[in-house]
Formats: C-alpha cells, structure tokens, sequence
C-alpha cells in the first residue's frame, strides 16, 4: 500500500511527532516545544501531500522501463565496512574519555574502513553487473589491501612471538627459537614436497600457525614479562657507603655486608659480587688489565703494547672499557682511583682548589674467580697530571694520579695515565 | 598508356619511395649515431681530465706509504680485471639487445636449461672471484699486521675534530717519549717509522682516513681498533672523516706531518717545553689572562697557571658534550684549526708547506705559524663567532637533547678588543 518511502516519511513524523510531545511535556511548554512542534506539523504535511500523491512510488508516473528505474537496481551486498566504521567511531569516543593511543588507533580504523566503505559504495554503482563491480574494486582497493594487510598481520605475528619470548626464561628462549626456527623448515619442506597441495590446505595451516602464535601471544602479553632480577652492583655499594656512611656503617655492624668501601675490600659483599663474569659483553676491541699469578697488573692493549710503558693512557672524557682477567689464585676484583674530586663547579673559583679530605671517584669490577674476567667501564673526566700533587693512597707509596690496584694484593698497581 | 602500365609505374614509384625513406632513415640514425659518439667523447674524455688532477692530495690513486702501496696494488689490478669483465658484459648485452630486438620476428622455440654452458658461466666467474679473494685477503691481513710498529699515538675523533695523544715509550724516537704528549688535526710521524694508531671516539662512530698512506679504519666509542701508518716521505698528507658524523662531518679534516726522524725529535721536543708566560707588560700578557677567563674552561694549556701558581685544569666535560676540547698548548706549531678545515697560514706561506720539497718540507713545517706568515683572519672570526663560520650545534635555546652541553665551539661574544688579546696570546703558543 505504501511506498518505502511513504512508510519513512510516516515513521519520521510519528518519531518526531512522539518527541515533541516528549520534550513539551519535559520541557513545560517553552519556546523549543513550539518550535519543534511547527516542525513536526511541517514534516507531517509532507507525509501526508506524499501520501496522496504518491510520489515516492517509481512506478506510479514512470513511463521508462521497469529495469532502468533506480529502485529495479540490485540491492547493495552485504558489507562488513559500516560495522568496521562505527567500530572506529566508538574506538575514538572511547579513546577520547580515556588514553590518546586509543584515539589514534579509532582515526586508523575509522579512515582504513571509510576508505573501503567509499570504494565498495563506489564500485557497486559502476554497472548493473555485481560480477564486474566486485572485479572493479578488486583492482583499485587489491594493490593497497594486500601490501599493508600482509604488513599489519605480520607485524601482528611478531608481535605475538615477542610477547612469547619476552616471558619465556632465557633456556626456553633459545628453545623456542629452535622450535619455531624447526617447524618452519619443516612445514616449508613439506609443502615443497607436495607441488600438488592445494592452497586451500596451504593456507589453512599458515593460518592455524598464525592463530597459535596470537593466541599465545595475547595469553603471554597478559601474563606479562618474565621477571629479571635486579642485582646491586658495585657502584651501587660504592655510592651507599660514601652518600649514607651511617647506615652503611649499621649494616657492616649488623654483619649485613662487609665494612669498608668495596672498591677497597677484598671481601665479597651480597649480590654484587655472586654472579661475577656473567656481564662480560666484549671480547675485543679494549684494553686487558691482568692480575698475574705473582700478584703483580698489567696492561695489555689492542696491538701492539709500547715499548716503555709507564702506565696505560687513554684520551680524557673517553669511554673506556677494560677487560680485567684474574689469573691468580684467589677471588679478586679490579679497582680505579681517580683521585678525590673538586668540591666546587665555579671556573674561577675552582682553579687549585683541591680537597684532599673529599671521598675518592673510585669504580671497579665484581669479585671474580680465578681465571674469570669482568669488564669494567669508566670515563676519566680529568687529566692525571691534574692530581700530581694530591697523594692517592691506593697507588704505590708516595704516589699520586690514577691508579688501578687489586684489594688485598698490595703488589698489584698500575698507573692510569691521562694526558 | 595502359592501365596495367600505370599500375606498374606507380608501384615503382612507391618502391623508390620506399627506398629512399629507407635510406633516409639510414642517414638519420647514421648522423644520430654519430652525435651520441660525439657527446660520449666528450663525457668520457671530460671524466678521464677530471682524473688527471695534479693538486689531489686525497688520491688513493697517489700512494706515499706502505700501506697505501698494497692497497694500491690490489686495487688496481681487481680494477682492471672487473673494467674487462664489465666491458665484456656490457659489450655482450648491448649486442644481443641490438641482435635480437624486436622486429616483428616470431617469437623463437623456448628451450629450458643448457647445462654446459651454465656451468661454464658458474665457474669462470668463481676462477675469477678465487683469483681476486687470494690477494685480498693477503692484503687485508698484511695491513691489520701490527708486529712491525715502532710508535704508538692514540686517536681519538670527536664531533669535529681529531685528538693525537703520544703515551710514554721507549719508540718514535731515540731515547723515546718521556712525558705524554697532546695535539690535534695534525698528527706528526716520523718518516720510513711504522706508526701504530690506536683510534676510538667520544661521541659517534668516525672514520679515520689519510688516503695516501692508508685504509680507512672505524673509530667507535668504546672500542680501540687498531692502523698500521707509515710515510715514505716528507710532507703534509691530508685526510677526511670517512663516516658521517653529523653537522659538520664535511668539516673534519686531518692531516699528517712526515717528518725526518731528527725533525720529529725536534718537534717532540718543542712539545715537551716547559710553559712559558708570555713577558709581562705585553699584549700577549693581557692576552693570557682573556684566556684564562674565556678559554681556559675548555681549552687546556699545559703548564697555565693560575695567580695562586696551582695549575689551571680545563672541564671541557662541563660544558662540551663529547667531554673535550683542543689541547692549545702548542697551537702554532700546527699549520691549521677547527679540524684542520681553516689555515693558520696565509696562502703564500701554506702553499710554501704543502708544495715544499721532501728534503725540505721538514724544516719549514718545523718554524710553525710565524709573525709574517699568521693568517688572522679566519682564527679572528672564529674567535668572534665559531658557530657562524663551522656548522655546530651550539645555539643555546637548542641543547635539550644534550642537557644543555655544545657540540662544538659556542658563540662567546667576545669583543674585539678581546680577540686582539687573545690572538696576540695564541701567535706566541708554540
């Protein structure tokens, strides 16, 4: 009886009709509900004029042929796209009320499923054909949708393994990556072998590997990473014994750590000296110092050492990495002595005003056991010469400048020199 | 006239049309051809001038060490087995795409596979491959050999400039070096001496590259990787960072000083020379103090004192981001500043230096930047405004990233009555 048309018209004046007396009621008669109320009158005028006339019925005045009326058209296909849009919509209301990424995350949605809404919009009005639209917004949308959904569930995959990996122990680490590193080859061979598999087959197994891999990975990523231990280092004791000398001196009383600075002590203090040689990460490349069966340092640098040695000299502010070998028999640690700073920042105040009461700049390595090795980083700020008359009681007698020295083993001494 | 007679006349007609749009198109490519010959005459013999320079003091191609001879030897002779193979190739190509272009022939029977000739074209080029790896890599391991050196100086690349420091040895010279000794963008050697260079950098990875005397070697911060240097003879080579090191990259240059073994000594020990202040009442006196407040913070002089007499210790770390600056002491016994990028020279008196004779160079490299020879107008403008002059990331509202240290020199609003002290006290550094 009524057109689709008419039946909208009728459904919007009776929706409209339904909130002006909604709001008029709401809203006591103000000037909004006679405002909204002429409105409606006017929208239910044009029902009704639409109505009696029929307008909106194509085929009441239309002499054209039934086929190439507009509503003899194919109706749209389904399409995931709209859904995909208000997802997006919502994804920014919620990121909006929430946390900006979010936001982000809602405009790429809402612009990825726009873009393919507009093109599959597009397409299904280039002919009558649904074959042939499908064909055209195959070659227009195809060479973007293929790249960038390759790219995105790739990264995707990724990013699932790395939530795998990042909770797994470092054993199961290196297994995992044997595994996966294992099925890969051997899924590969197996499908090379079988030129006739269909792909069909082909892709239901990537996409079963795929699902695992983000299925694991969500449960990981939840879970979250594995615990890394924390360990005190040295420079860890060393800051705590000069920064907070009273409660450091608590702790040795209480038998919680040995007394002393630790760059000092030949003594091992908890955590920082029990997972020694473990964080050597260079093999070559740097300096050796060695720490000789016979008690005494030595230097050993990349090529050839100089004839005539005083000392081992490294260029000022350069990081410097040295690998301390202990080829004694006990366990030992390597330390430096650079001096005791300047107390004062000011240039022209700081000139020659040393103090020699001040703590030393001290850094040095772990316990490590006979025939370990530990690297030790530092940077000498300073030139040696610049402490020529501030004695350094870590050197031999009388000495002044930097020193490394070996805790307990007062024949072990080797000068720093820095030009 | 028949008709079949017309006929005939007028297929002739078009016949000789034919031919002589035929043989016009001949002429046309003819004439084509001979002008592509032309430009490519001249693009090549353009190329082959533009590599005849005499003034090349980069050339790789110009070897003045032993270092820089084998790399030469190798690479000449890969160079000119891959120019043959290259000619080859190309040669082969350009005549089967003219041989087989398309004319409208049929399309050949397709065939798969001519093993004989595959494996022909597998193992010449691996012959070929084998022949060139032997050399190489007797080359490379010639070169990294480091038994043979006789002087150490360590190497340190900075954002931009080079730091040449010499540890105490018993090499370098007789009776060896007592005490350190500190110099930057020329590195002094002594000549026919295999020279161990210990190289790493403060900040970024550099490259150290003296192209006439040898290979080019990574300088990486935390690591110490080592460079065989040797000089045939005296004379000023001069080199560039080889790896992008940011602003200023184009800017950090490096030169060595071969100098005869007794010139070396005389240059070692015009280094060791206690200080000396300049004379009291002069120019350069007033010029000392500007240093010490406006430089002094950065550079380092050795054997500057204070008024109290303790030493006067520079923190470039304070201020500077890579935690240095030249070391000034002997400023005027290098030919050039800012990493050897501007003169100290004028050019009379640097063309002197670097066109000197073997026999000679030595010795007037030796009498340093001298009163007449001072080129002060660019020390002048650096020291008026070094940023203005050597790209450097030293605009004060700009050092967020670096906590507020420079990357180079900053602009230090000197006046120029304070640059005329400050030069009068440079011209005596030496």
């Amino acid at each position: 009886m009524f057109t689709t048309g008419s039946k909208f018209l009728i459904g919007a004046s009776a929706v409209a009709l339904l909130a002006t007396v909604i709001y008029g009621v709401g809203q006591d008669g103000v000037l909004g509900t006679i405002g909204l109320a002429s409105a409606t009158v006017g929208l239910m005028a044009l029902t009704a004029l639409n109505a009696i006339l029929r307008d909106s019925n194509v085929f009441l005045d239309d002499d054209a042929p039934v086929e190439n009326t507009a509503a003899a058209q194919p109706a749209p296909t389904g399409s995931v796209w709209p859904f995909g849009f208000a997802s997006g919509a919502v994804v920014v209301a919620v990121g909006l009320v929430s946390y900006q990424p979010v936001v982000v995350i809602g405009v790429v949605v809402l612009l990825a499923t726009g873009a393919e809404w507009t093109v599959h919009a597009w397409a299904e009005r280039a002919s009558s054909d649904g074959v042939h639209n499908a064909k055209v917004r195959s070659r227009l949308s195809n060479p973007l949708e293929y790249p960038i959904g390759g790219a995105v569930a790739l990264g995707i995959i990724i990013y699932g393994f790395s939530r795998i990996i990042l909770s797994l122990g470092k054993t199961n680490t290196t297994v995992a990556f044997f595994v996966a590193a294992t099925v890969v080859v051997v899924v590969g061979f197996m499908i090379a072998s079988r030129p006739k598999l269909g792909s069909a087959a082909v892709g239901s197994v990537m996409a079963v590997g795929a699902i695992a891999v983000v299925a694991a990975g969500t449960v990981t990523g939840i879970r979250g990473e594995r615990d890394i231990a924390e360990f005190e280092t040295t420079t860890i004791w060393q800051e705590e014994a000069l920064l907070h000398p009273e409660e450091y001196a608590a702790g040795a009383a209480e038998g919680k750590h040995p007394a002393g600075l630790i760059c000092e002590s030949p003594e091992e203090f908890p955590e920082a000296d029990e997972r020694a040689s473990e964080t050597v990460g260079m093999k070559s490349g740097t300096y050796q110092v060695l720490l000789s069966e016979s008690g005494t340092l030595d230097f050993d640098p990349p090529g050839e050492k100089e004839a005539g040695a005083v000392g081992m000299v490294i260029p000022r502010s350069s990081t410097t990495n040295v690998i301390f070998r202990n080829d004694s028999d006990e366990h030992r640690r390597l330390s430096l002595d650079l001096g005791r700073p300047y107390t004062v920042t000011d240039y022209e105040s700081e000139i020659g005003n040393l103090d020699e009461s001040a703590p030393p700049t001290q850094i040095c390595t772990t316990l490590i056991e006979p025939g370990g090795a530990q690297l030790l980083t530092f940077k000498a700020g300073e030139p040696s010469f610049a402490y020529e008359s501030i004695p350094n009681p870590n050197g031999p007698p009388g000495a002044d400048g930097f020193w490394f020295f070996v805790p307990g083993v007062d024949t072990a001494k080797l000068e720093l020199i820095v030009p | 006239m028949s008709a079949r007679t017309d006929v005939a006349n007028h297929e002739g007609t078009r016949e000789r049309a034919a031919r002589a749009t035929t043989s016009l198109k001949t002429v046309t490519t003819r004439t084509q051809g001979a002008r592509l010959a032309k430009v490519g005459g001249v693009v090549v013999l353009t190329g082959l001038i533009a590599g005849c320079a005499k003034n090349a003091p980069q050339d790789t191609f110009q070897p003045r060490g032993t270092n820089a001879e084998r790399i030469n030897d190798l690479a000449l002779p890969v160079f000119y087995i891959a120019g043959v193979v290259g000619v080859i190739v190309l040669g082969v190509i350009a005549w089967t795409v003219m041989r087989y272009r398309d004319r409208g022939q049929p399309i050949p029977v397709q065939t798969h596979g001519k093993p004989a000739l595959e494996i022909a074209l597998t193992i010449l080029p691996a012959l070929i491959l084998i022949g060139v790896a032997i050399p190489t890599v007797g080359t490379v391991m010639a070169l990294n050999d480091t038994d043979d050196t006789e002087c150490v100086v360590n190497v340190t690349g900075q954002q931009w400039w080079w730091e040449f420091d010499y540890p105490v040895q018993d090499g370098c010279m007789p009776g060896g070096i007592t005490e350190p000794i500190v110099t930057s963008g020329q590195m002094a050697i002594p000549v026919d001496t295999n020279v161990l260079i210990r190289g790493t950098s403060r900040d970024v990875i550099h490259s150290f590259w003296i192209p006439r005397l040898n290979g080019k070697r990574d300088m990486v911060p935390g690591r110490v990787h080592n460079l065989r240097m040797q000089a045939n003879e005296p004379g000023l080579y001069a080199g560039q960072c080889a790896e992008f090191c940011g602003l200023s990259h184009a800017n950090m240059r490096m030169e060595v000083a071969a100098l005869t073994q007794d010139g070396f000594n005389r240059w070692a020990a015009n280094q060791l020379e206690a200080y000396e202040s300049p004379v009291e009442g002069t120019v350069a006196a007033d010029g000392e103090s500007a240093f010490v407040t406006n430089c002094s913070s950065c550079h380092q002089v050795n054997g500057l004192e204070a008024a109290d007499g303790n030493p006067i210790i520079s923190r470039p770390d304070v201020g500077v981001y890579p935690g240095a600056a030249p070391n000034l002491t002997n400023l005027m016994t290098r030919t050039d500043f800012a990493g050897a990028s501007w003169s100290l020279l004028r050019e009379e008196c640097r063309k002197e230096v670097w066109e000197a004779e073997p026999d000679q160079f030595t010795d007037r490299y030796l009498e340093g930047v001298t009163d007449d020879c001072f080129n002060e107008v660019d020390l002048r403008e650096w020291l008026r405004n070094a940023p203005a002059k050597k790209p450097m990331y030293a605009d004060p509202t700009k050092l967020a990233e670096t906590g507020g240290l420079y990357r180079g020199m900053p602009y230090l609003a000197l006046s120029e009555d304070q640059i005329d002290l400050l030069l009068a006290y440079l011209l005596e550094r030496k």
